[in-house]
């Protein structure tokens, strides 16, 4: 496994709610050469369980590692063997995208000639080249998310995340990024994706899981979904999953 | 030490390309330098013109017009008193001057008309009371050398001034006033406009986060970012000496004035400059960095600096008026912050570096530095800050 999740639990001080449980005990695996869905509603707990993952923030209880590294105690190599995507293009405005792809991957420790070898290589397979010594605040919305894909593969991770990258893109920005994760997923990288949005899912997923408020609902294949809740459309699947899921906190939480 | 360089190289470059940077720490302060050089030298003229003015004679009067012309004033005349008035009203006379008949005794008795609200007419009258005292003065002198009496009759004690060489060659009183106090507010304003973006503009932007994923260390990146700054801070407040350079360079309109006692840059005025200033500098971007990694976003984070600008600028405020009391030459005023760097730029500058202080300035600047690096790590560490947005 190059994923793996055992009780991973983050919970966050509220001053006016108290504790909230973001994440309350996921258990999740994830494979190579395959792509793992993430899938819920907004605020289901998605973003904080890459963000765990990626070791931006530590867990509250539970554990996971990631190509073969502990997150709390191998953060450092967590994060050499990670590659990170989200719909914000996160690109510093006043630097070409040549000098963003130098900067990320000086900090990734490529030596100034693999780091060439593979500039060469992200510019050319996404068609970089054009607007490669313009300021990032010049592109446009397309070209900015070619160069967060170069971005995010520059160091050739083995694991890549991608956190609803195509929300907030227009038909054509999305299609770009769904080909990359799919040719991702065909080089043999394990990919984990979280989105909301069942078309993708569809296209996308080889394994799921269904998260709802911090918890897993349910997880397997599409296939198993629709099967375990004698749904056709994986849609309705994820809703009526939900939708129990909704019940069960409400009356864990004693309001119904 | 090598990802820390690749990010100071980083910031920088961005810094240089950002033109609100660029205006706000380095053109800024050489634009000010030279508008302030000229706007004191103006009036520091025109103060020295206001005791040489012209003033109005309703009469001729044989000794007073020597005194006055020897007391380096010009005279014109106008025919009445009233019409005297008129022009003092009319503010295109400073002072009238109507002697009236002499007394028994011999004494010229002259009235003499100005506004006392206006400046100039004050420093008229003094400029005349100064030439009339010295025209006395003189008289007395020659009255009792004609009658065999010792000029000690008059004057029982003479009092000679001597100029005392204290350190080396210093600057005027207006470079020592202006320039501490000037290296010193940018010193830290100069680094605002670039530490909102640092890292609660990185926030806003999201770019933080990809950063933060990175195989670099937090603190690495806390210490790349506080270098650049640094940088940032210690370049504008150097600005601040160019700007005096040109100022007196470009032999504009005020710049006579202000620099005909010299510039008070030496090489030891200098050294003491740099030395005091750079812990300061590290003091001031620990305190930006921590500002801005609490802050959720950059507008927030001018809010907060803009509040901590106001309270660095009160002691470099005062140390523009701090010649006028006896503080600066007190041991305690080295542990004021800000105060402390800012009175030790001013002593260097009049050619009197106090090692000492100097020492003890350098000393508790570095340990509140020490203590707000300590602190910019710590809340860059804290995920709760790092990630709220």
């Amino acid at each position: 496994m190059m994923v793996r999740t055992h009780g991973l639990k983050k919970h966050f001080h509220d001053p006016k709610t108290g504790i909230k449980k973001a994440v309350d005990g996921i258990d999740i695996e994830a494979r190579p050469g395959r792509i793992f869905g993430l899938l819920g509603a907004n605020g289901a707990g998605k973003t904080t369980v890459l963000r765990m993952l990626s070791t931006v923030i530590k867990p509250t209880e539970g554990s996971a590692e990631v190509a073969g590294f502990d997150i709390q105690k191998q953060s450092q190599e967590v994060r050499a063997s990670i590659g990170f995507m989200s719909n914000s293009t996160a690109l510093y405005g006043r630097l070409t995208s040549r000098e963003m792809l130098e900067y990320f991957g000086r900090l990734y420790g490529l030596d100034e000639k693999l780091l060439a070898d593979r500039i060469r290589y992200v510019v050319e397979k996404l068609q970089i080249e054009e607007f490669a010594d313009r300021l990032c605040d010049k592109l446009s919305t397309g070209q900015k998310q070619r160069v967060s894909i170069a971005r995010t593969i520059l160091h050739d991770p083995k694991v890549l995340f991608f956190d609803e990258p195509t929300a907030g893109l227009d038909v054509v920005t999305s299609q770009t990024v769904m080909e990359f994760i799919e040719e991702a997923r065909d080089l043999g990288k394990t990919v984990v994706f979280s989105t909301h949005i069942m078309s993708e899912v569809e296209r996308l997923c080889d394994d799921l899981a269904v998260i709802h408020d911090g918890v897993l609902v349910a997880s397997g294949t599409p296939d198993t979904m629709r099967e375990a809740t004698g749904e056709h459309n994986l849609e309705r699947a994820f809703l009526q999953l939900v939708k129990f899921q909704a019940g069960y906190v409400s009356a864990r939480q004693g309001t119904v | 030490m090598n990802d820390i360089l690749i990010i100071v190289r980083k910031e920088l470059r961005e810094m240089f390309r950002d033109k609100r940077v660029r205006f706000n720490a380095f053109v800024m302060p050489i634009f000010l330098i030279i508008l302030m050089v000229q706007l004191f030298g103006f009036v520091m003229s025109a103060a020295v013109g206001g005791t040489k003015a012209t003033v109005y004679l309703v009469a001729s009067s044989g000794a007073l017009t020597e005194a006055i012309q020897k007391g380096g004033l010009t005279i014109k005349t106008v025919p009445t008193i009233e019409e005297g008035v008129k022009l003092i009203q009319a503010e295109k006379a400073k002072l009238v001057l109507a002697p009236m008949e002499p007394t028994t005794d011999g004494q010229v008795r002259v009235e003499a008309y100005y506004d006392p609200k206006q400046q100039m007419g004050n420093l008229a009258l003094s400029g005349l009371q100064q030439a009339l005292a010295a025209a006395n003065k003189e008289n007395l002198f020659q009255t009792l050398k004609d009658k065999n009496i010792p000029e000690s009759a008059a004057e029982h004690i003479k009092l000679i001034p001597k100029e005392v060489k204290v350190g080396e060659k210093g600057a005027g009183a207006m470079i020592v006033a202006l320039l501490p106090y000037m290296i010193v507010l940018f010193a830290f304003s100069g680094g605002m406009s670039m530490a909102a973006d640092l890292v609660s503009g990185e926030k806003d932007k999201n770019t933080l986060e990809t950063l933060l994923i990175t195989p670099v260390g937090r603190n690495q990146i806390v210490l790349g970012k506080f270098l650049a700054l640094a940088s940032v801070c210690f370049l504008s407040s150097a600005s601040c000496l160019v700007g005096m350079v040109l100022a007196s360079t470009l032999k504009l309109p005020g710049s006579h004035e202000m620099f005909k006692d010299g510039f008070g840059v030496t090489p030891i005025a200098a050294a003491t400059i740099i030395l005091v200033l750079l812990p300061l500098v590290a003091f001031f971007a620990s305190v930006l960095i921590a500002i801005s990694s609490y802050a959720k976003n950059p507008r927030e984070a001018q809010t907060y600096l803009a509040i901590v600008n106001f309270i660095v600028i009160m002691p470099a405020v005062f140390s523009q008026v701090i010649g006028l009391t006896d503080l600066g030459n007190k041991l305690w005023i080295n542990c004021v912050p800000v105060l402390n760097t800012a009175n030790n730029i001013r002593a260097a500058l009049l050619g009197k570096t106090d090692w000492l202080a100097v020492g003890i300035t350098v000393l508790v600047s570095a340990v509140l530095a020490g203590i707000a690096i300590r602190t910019a790590v710590a809340l860059f560490n804290r995920e709760e800050v790092l990630v709220r947005v």
